[in-house]
């Protein structure tokens, strides 16, 4: 099917290719992005619309395990926000933890066309790929979780580096994968015995492993790979107050991870709102000396080039933990004084301790709250560099996906940080700095922290996140202009104009329209799979088929997602990993 | 010798044959030999005065129902047993409290010995619901 | 298929929830001949498969096509007004997937087995979460496993042979290092594989589950006795969960269908919850048919709700006790049943099947079972990870991809295409 379009007029925020604001024409053609098409292609005009690439989200945990047992315990949360069906689209519910394909709809509606789910244990891959089946209109990628397997504990402690990249390689292949999320390393295995981990150098029970060898040997691994995608990495002391200087010591001790390519990051910190919780001058590590890390933290940041990282924004309100951090979800159970529902799912050999859910309301009027939220903006605000940041809640962590115009309206808009910092616990004020700054994101900075830079992180900027030749014709038009219309003036247009976009396009297809799905287009997958040479490949065939048959609980030939689940959904980038010695 | 009634709670649950007849299939006679029965404690048979295999009568708020008795030694006087299935079902209300379920392990009738009584086949057990309705 | 002794390895058996799948199957031209490794309700299913099969589509016991019969069920759908679809845990999650679609295209009721057997423990889940375990880690830690109200000798004949009486990587004597507890108000055949049996009162699970608790965090309690267990050993047995490293419940119907339901299940959620505090302990539901927690899964991704949505207003509600099937017949709600692996004549309480009896059934199954007896349209199917793929979900969470063995009986197809051939023909007659 070849479908010509040209989109005309429209004020381009392009900010990959250096195009900020141009009134400029967009050629498409068999869904990629083209210099040029035939004269009969179809037109639209977008006349005094802006127009940026399709949203990309690294972080969002839209399918699992995880997610399903938060649906199936808390059917409350989802029950005031029903999704009705159309002659186009199913039905379902669009909470805060919405169903499959509310997911789809409500993710194009916002003009965001990639999304990845960054937990996965790959033991349970093959339910994700079903459930994608079920959420319409995106490029999805997964990460599989790496950092609290008995098998990566194996070559850690051999200081088997090839061992534990041809492991991983062995995982994205066989189950689909476009990188390595690691999660509190080493904790959530201690939590199989009912402890944690907090010190770079603490003991892991049974293994001669610790947090450091663990996060430096898989960031090795993954740049001795080559993948595209940095390691993804949850720190130890996920929300403890103070934790700001253990997330700074667990980076610096990831420095030494050399880049394997180009790209010079080679960690992303994800969700820095819970990692990066300072503590008032004097004060002690607890709830009630909890100040901003903010600004602490941007001025390591602006520093420090290894790494990359997302708000994880928290947005009040009723939210869903969910993490592969068990002891930490067991944490903030406590905290509830045990009131909450308290969710643990391990998962053989993968994640012996469990990831965890806990729902969670956040308080404006919570001091601890307050100045969390606090935190992460006033990070935002003061970095220098975009373009190694991502806008993010950690949905539904921070609150569900569907608030990021309401964090873009507290970014581009100190009139609405200040109508927010009335409404909020005074110690947001009092133990931050956000009251004073000026700054405001532009809709370039914008199209930065939404498209183009996390586009980038990810490693798919060839094809995702910009506007420029041979890019996919992922394309979300809004309904406002630019130069006519004062957004920071007017907040409240910025929640309007972002949480529906007027066009969204996937791959050239219009797939809504105002926020209606005009159109259900299957998702599609993205993959990574990096070829190994053949003594190594021969090697961890072998290795992992006596590991996985005396400790899984399931056969080895069992394990990977079969084809017949893959075939039609998965691009898969195959990338060379030969030069890897057995 | 036959002292009557015996009043006791029955529950019902599966067996292993139970489980292998479903698998062949309901409409055999190895489905309805599997889940035809009632298993009670020896007091329990003793005072109804019959022997392992002959037929009692279960009877509950809702009807009444011929089984085959089956002497089960690891039973406590005041607890029988039948596999889940037609028979237990036919004497069961459908209150379930507003949850969906059932009460399946928690229903109070009354035993009588009825030797010779013919036992329902599967087929005719669902005619006669069927004719009732 | 001609080919003599094809031998298929590490096959998934879907009988129950345990979901072993390490069956060796053989096949001899168009009969399977041999099960190795699976339990004797294994055996009877594999080696069994083509007994009292259903082989023809019939409407009012007549033979028709399969297009007559999707037709008829299509009408019978199509001029209801309170259609309710049921069953779905004995066949693989496509199938359900497609069930859903047709419930909400007709606006109908769709609920699965799991209503009459874990129902509770969702519900006891929605109330408290859920500190669940995994069978290899169990395997691997577990030195004190205790099954409450549940029999697997008789429901899941390999769970305690196959998962638990294994040696782990830190248990080494599965006999020495791990425990095996069996709590329930008779000595099943169980008692006779466990390590101590601990009778309790009927109806008195609540009671000690509390107790429990209590005891737990150390309270001292102002009885001799509860659910017919002295106090003494009840103080024991709070000691001996509290000390063991890693323990895990595995409950049953036990404690989901007995007095209390959810609020059993509720109170053994907050106990394990309770002894996170000092030790490490999970919990297990004993999920019966093979597939019923994928049917939890994929009703709750694509609709929000594990089980009882009703869609009569074009989207998902969730509401156990309306929307439950037994409840939908009892109440002489319901006035179509689209059954689909399931056999509720056989399994439901008198007046659900009584009002079954008087509205139109429309039953998919493999084999003839008493739901085809009174159904007025009967559609044969394949038997899922025997003639046709798919996906199931294993008790405790995890997917896995099930076969096709062999060629399924000429003209026989599996749900999920039955399923979209309904779907197909409802949506021409609704539009
Ligand atoms: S225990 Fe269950 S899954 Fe395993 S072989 Fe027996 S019936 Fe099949
Ligand atoms: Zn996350």
């Amino acid at each position: 099917m070849t479908e010509h379009l040209v989109l005309k007029n429209g004020v381009v925020f392009d900010p990959m290719n250096d195009v900020d604001g141009e009134v400029m024409d967009i050629c498409v053609s068999n869904g990629k992005i083209v210099e040029k098409v035939p004269g009969n292609a179809k037109v639209i005009d977008l006349k005094g619309s802006t127009v940026m690439a399709g949203g990309v989200d690294p972080h969002s945990h839209i399918l699992g395990s995880k997610l399903n047992v938060a649906r199936l315990t808390s059917p409350e949360v989802n029950r005031y926000h029903p999704y009705p069906a159309t002659r186009k689209t199913r039905s379902g519910v669009a909470g805060i933890i919405p169903s499959s394909y509310a997911t789809g709809y409500l993710y194009s509606a916002m003009g965001y066309t990639t999304v990845v789910e960054p937990a996965l244990p790959a033991t349970k891959a093959l339910g994700a790929w079903e459930e994608i089946e079920d959420i319409p209109g995106l490029d999805i990628g997964m990460l599989p979780l790496f950092c609290n397997s008995m098998i990566s504990f194996k070559y850690i402690e051999e200081g088997d580096i090839s061992g534990l990249a041809a492991y991983i390689a062995w995982t994205l292949k066989k189950v689909g994968g476009l990188g390595v999320k690691v999660v509190n390393p080493g904790g959530t295995y201690a939590w199989a015995y009912g402890k944690n981990v907090c010190g770079l150098d603490d003991e892991v029970p049974e293994w001669d492993v610790t947090p450091r060898t663990i996060m430096t040997g898989l960031s090795d691994a993954v740049q001795k790979l080559g993948l595209p995608h940095q390691m993804h990495f949850h720190p130890t002391n996920l929300g403890k107050p103070g934790n700001v200087y253990t997330t700074m010591q667990q980076l610096d001790a990831l420095k030494g991870t050399k880049p394997s390519g180009k790209k010079k990051e080679t960690v992303h910190l994800t969700h820095m709102a819970f990692d990066c919780l300072g503590v008032v001058e004097e004060g002690m590590a607890n709830w009630k000396d909890v100040a901003s890390g903010g600004l602490t933290f941007a001025d390591y940041y602006n520093k420090n080039k290894h790494f990359t990282t997302d708000l994880g924004q928290i947005t009040f309100g009723q939210s869903m933990t969910m993490t592969g951090d068990g002891p930490f979800q067991h944490s903030l159970y406590l905290m509830t004084g045990g009131k909450a529902k308290w969710s643990n799912i391990p998962v053989d050999v993968e994640l012996p301790g469990g990831a965890g859910i806990v729902p969670f309301t956040f308080e404006p009027k919570s001091s601890a709250n307050a100045v969390q939220w606090v935190g992460s903006l006033e990070f935002a605000l003061s970095v220098k560099d975009l373009w190694r940041l991502f806008l993010s809640t950690d949905h539904p962590n921070g609150g569900p996906f569907m608030k990021y115009p309401l964090l873009m309206s507290w970014l581009m808009s100190k009139k609405q940080r200040d109508l927010w910092l009335e409404k909020v616990h005074k110690f947001a004020s009092e133990r931050s700095t956000l009251a004073e700054i000026e700054r405001e994101y532009t809709l370039n900075d914008i199209a930065i922290t939404t498209r183009a830079a996390p586009a980038k992180i990810l490693g798919v900027e060839k094809t995702k996140g910009h506007l420029g030749i041979g890019a996919d014709a992922d394309i979300a038009v809004y309904g406002f202009n630019p130069e006519k219309t004062d957004l920071a003036k007017n907040p409240d247009l910025i929640l309007k104009y972002f949480t529906q976009t007027k066009f969204t396009f996937k791959g050239g297809q219009q797939i809504s329209k105002k926020g209606v799905i005009a159109k259900q287009l299957p998702s599609r997958v993205i993959s990574v799979h990096p070829e190994l040479n053949e003594d190594l490949s021969r090697r961890i065939d072998r290795e992992l088929e006596e590991m996985m048959s005396k400790w899984f609980s399931h056969s080895f030939s069992n394990y990977p997602v079969p084809k017949r689940y893959r075939e039609h959904l998965e691009m898969p980038t195959v990338i060379d990993a030969t030069s890897i010695q057995a | 010798m036959n002292n009557g009634s015996v009043k006791v709670l029955v529950t019902s649950g599966r067996t292993l044959s139970q489980g292998r007849a479903m698998e062949k299939g309901k409409m055999t006679s190895d489905y309805e030999n599997a889940v035809a029965v009632c298993e009670l404690d020896s007091t329990a048979m003793e005072s109804l005065g019959i022997k392992n295999g002959e037929t009692v009568v279960v009877k509950s708020d809702i009807g009444e129902i011929a089984v085959k008795a089956k002497l089960n030694k690891q039973l406590v006087p005041g607890i029988a047993f039948i596999p889940c299935g037609p028979y237990f079902n036919f004497l069961l209300d459908s209150y379930t409290q507003h949850t969906g379920m059932p009460g399946f392990k928690s229903l109070t009738v009354s035993i009588d010995a009825a030797p010779g009584a013919k036992i329902l086949t599967v087929e005719e057990l669902t005619k006669m619901i069927k004719e009732a309705t | 298929m001609t080919e003599a002794n094809n031998i298929f390895k590490d096959v998934p058996c879907t009988f129950c929830g345990c979901l072993c799948d390490d069956l060796i199957i053989e096949v001899d031209g168009d009969r399977i001949v041999k099960n190795t490794n699976g339990c004797p309700i294994s055996k009877e299913r594999f080696v069994g498969h083509t007994e009292n099969r259903c082989l023809q589509p019939t409407v009012n016991g007549n033979t028709v096509t399969l297009e007559k019969a999707v037709e008829r069920a299509v009408e019978l759908i199509a001029s209801s007004k309170r259609p309710l679809i049921y069953g779905l845990s004995s066949t693989e999650n496509d199938a359900q997937r497609e069930a859903y679609r047709l419930a909400e295209l007709a606006r109908g009721v769709v609920d699965n087995t799991t209503s009459v057997c874990h129902g509770p423990t969702i519900l006891g889940a929605q109330e408290s979460g859920e500190a669940a375990a995994s069978l290899a880690e169990v395997r691997h830690r577990s030195d004190l496993v205790i099954y409450w109200g549940a029999n697997p000798a008789a429901a899941h004949p390999r769970h305690i042979p196959h998962y638990i009486r294994q040696p782990g990587e830190y248990i080494k004597d599965p006999k020495q290092d791990r425990k095996i507890w069996l709590v329930d108000i008779r000595a099943t055949t169980t008692a006779r594989m466990a390590d101590r049996f601990i009778r309790i009162e009927p109806g008195t699970d609540l009671e000690v589950l509390q107790t429990l608790r209590a005891l737990i965090r150390g309270n001292k309690l102002d009885a001799t006795e509860v659910g017919g267990i002295n106090i003494t050993e009840l103080e024991e047995i709070a000691a001996a969960m509290k000390s063991a490293k890693y323990g895990t419940l595995f409950f049953g119907l036990g404690l989901t269908q007995s007095w209390g339901r959810h609020r059993n299940i509720d109170a053994a959620i907050r106990l394990i919850q309770d002894l996170n505090a000092h030790t490490k302990w999970g919990m297990m539901p004993m999920r019966g048919h093979y597939n019923v927690s994928g049917a939890n899964k994929t009703s709750t991704w694509v609709t929000g709700y594990p089980y009882a949505v009703d869609f009569a207003r074009g989207y998902p509600r969730f509401q156990p006790g309306e929307y439950t099937a037994v409840d939908m017949l009892a109440r002489g709600e319901a006035d179509v049943l689209l059954n689909i692996a399931a056999d509720p004549v056989a399994h439901f309480p008198r007046a659900a099947v009584s009002h079954l009896m008087k509205i139109p059934v429309i039953n998919i199954d493999p084999k003839i079972n008493m739901t085809s007896q009174v159904a007025e349209v009967n559609i044969p199917a394949a038997i899922a990870g025997i003639e046709c793929d798919g996906a199931a979900t294993r008790m405790d969470g995890l997917p896995l991809y099930l076969r096709k063995i062999i060629e399924p009986p000429q003209g026989v197809i599996p749900d999920r295409d039955i399923l979209r051939m309904m779907i197909k023909s409802l949506e021409k007659v609704m539009k």
